[in-house]
């Protein structure tokens, strides 16, 4: 019998895609390169100010020289980000497996979590505030900004499975219970996935603007607005560099995860 | 329905289906008057419309007829997977929802449906974790071998080709030693080289062990080659137009696919098909 395995990828070959890899971001990291610099030359030769837009330069020095005073508020963030994606991702995981035993209400579910995603996040903030206390309500908000994206995603997901394995299942004797072990938990990790990976920048923003509400003594939120009030703008840019970055790893840490749990799954494209 | 009544209930040589005595509902594959219809909007389509198709324990029956005759419903029927509108259905002796708890059926469909993220090892052990029963140690590895997939044990799916996943189906089918094997088109999406290959191979992993087996095709190729007895069904709503026994000696090899008893064979069901389905150009 002819093999048809496909052959398992050479270093060589990996080497080469990973240089292929460099070399195809080659272009966008040029760009970036000259947008730092006409960002710089604006802001030192035509703007000419400290106000608005500080030169790259600037917000770098601004970084490095006062990184210690960063850290406390990273440390707050990501800590309200994690608790708030963790709380938010597990009722909404719960809730998703649910309908799928039950699927009378499944649209009960969708309508209630799109309900609760259409109030403005800024609206509901003041009542967290006075309703709960110390981190609770940027936990509360970070883990509402991500329940809707991953009920969808966990839904669809159970749905993707394959109809005819699961008919396969059900011709052997399993029961909804065996398909849901056996079929749709791994049919539903890639988009479910799709949805975690999403849902991090989108913690990260529910714990900002909780943050920016007052009632806690860290957190970027807090440290945005001070720099606001103090007018530091260097300090506002450094600030919102590094809640993107936190935003930027949590993305990439969680789309690692998923790609290393689904290597079963056709490539994604445009990752 | 108005249907015109010609039941060309065609018996060619010597139908056994008369009144076999003993175990006949015992095993095997016992339907008697069965009906299906499905509402659509307001209207009702009459799919299966009274079959009756009793098969005795060891018995190789293909279900030959025409796309959307409603062969695959009887199947489906058979594992559960539809309900009869009205009609006896027995599989094993019992009827299919207490056969199917009782993982007394195996089953295979056009699509492979194997696991994207378990190995063709795995993908056939998932038949044994669903029915919990217990096999000898050797039976996963000596089931691969006798389909063919020794060497690709570890492969996954998206490695393998179309005929090589349709084995490993048909190997986590047979791993729980099935009663019943109930076949839906399992070679329908492969080309005609590899289905022919296919045949045989199932053919002599048949032999192999021996069970009561409904093969739905519409290859009148295929039926003549495996079946003992082909079931010819009419375009909905469907009905059974004749019971042909295919007497060919076993193993039936690939030379034998070009001696006039084959293409008699072949011929006569060809005409049954066609000659029903009001083709003037068939005959």
């Amino acid at each position: 019998m002819a093999s048809v395995l496909s052959p398992s990828p050479s270093l060589s070959g990996r080497l080469s895609a990973a240089g292929r890899r460099i070399r195809g971001a080659a272009p966008s990291l040029t760009l970036v390169a000259a947008l730092l610099v006409a960002w710089e030359f604006a802001a030192r030769v035509l703007i000419d100010g400290q106000s608005v837009l500080p030169p790259p330069s600037r917000i770098v020095s601004e970084l490095t020289d006062n990184w210690s005073s960063y850290t406390v508020h990273i440390r707050a963030t990501a800590a309200g980000a994690a608790w708030g994606w963790l709380w938010g991702n597990a009722i909404a995981i719960a809730i998703g497996f649910f309908t799928v035993l039950v699927p009378s209400l499944e649209r009960w579910a969708l309508r209630i979590a799109v309900a609760v995603t259409s109030l403005p996040i800024i609206a509901l903030g003041p009542i967290f505030q006075v309703t709960l206390d110390g981190n609770a309500p940027k936990i509360t908000l970070a883990a509402l900004a991500v329940i809707l994206s991953t009920l969808v995603g966990t839904i669809s997901g159970l749905h993707a499975a394959d109809r005819t394995s699961l008919e396969v299942i059900a011709a052997l004797g399993g029961g909804r219970l065996t398909q849901l072990r056996k079929v749709r938990l791994m049919a539903t990790l890639p988009p479910l996935f799709t949805a975690l990976r999403v849902s991090a920048p989108a913690a990260v923003l529910g714990t900002i603007i909780g943050e920016f509400l007052g009632r806690v003594e860290t957190g970027l939120g807090v440290a945005l607005i001070n720099a606001q009030r103090n007018v530091q703008t260097e300090r506002v840019w450094g600030v919102a560099i590094v809640a993107t970055a936190v935003a930027g790893i949590g993305y990439l840490v969680i789309a690692a995860v998923g790609r290393s749990l689904t290597t079963w799954a056709p490539k994604e494209t445009g990752q | 329905m108005t249907v015109t009544e010609i039941d060309h209930i065609v018996d060619v040589r010597s139908s056994d289906d008369a009144s076999s005595p003993g175990p006949s509902r015992g095993a095997g594959i016992h339907i008697e008057g069965l009906s299906k219809s499905f509402r659509l909007g307001r209207s009702t389509i009459t799919a299966i419309d009274t079959v009756d198709l009793k098969a005795e324990e060891g018995a190789f029956i293909a279900l030959l007829g025409p796309s959307g005759c409603g062969k695959s419903t009887v199947l489906r029927i058979l594992a559960d997977l539809e309900t009869p509108s009205s009609g006896t259905v027995l599989v094993h002796g019992e009827p299919p929802a207490v056969a199917r708890r009782n993982h007394h059926l195996g089953i295979a469909f056009q699509d492979a449906a194997l696991l994207p993220w378990r190995s063709v090892e795995a993908n056939i052990r998932l038949a044994l974790e669903v029915t919990g029963k217990k096999v000898a140690p050797t039976a996963v590895a000596d089931l691969i071998k006798l389909v063919g997939l020794e060497g690709f044990e570890k492969a996954r799916p998206a490695q393998l080709s179309g005929g090589m996943r349709q084995r490993c189906a048909i190997a986590r089918a047979l791993v729980t030693e099935p009663a019943i094997l109930l076949l839906d088109e399992p070679f329908g999406a492969l080309d005609e080289m590899t289905r022919r290959r296919m045949n045989l191979e199932l053919q002599r992993i048949w032999m192999e062990r021996v069970t009561t087996t409904l093969l739905v095709t519409h290859s009148i190729d295929e039926a003549v080659m495996l079946a003992d007895r082909i079931i010819v069904m009419s375009p909905r709503p469907s009905k059974v137009l004749a019971d042909i026994t295919v007497d060919l000696p076993r193993p039936r090899t690939a030379a034998m696919l070009r001696t006039p008893e084959f293409h008699e064979l072949v011929d006569h069901v060809s005409d049954v098909l066609f000659g029903a389905g009001g083709d003037p150009e068939a005959h």
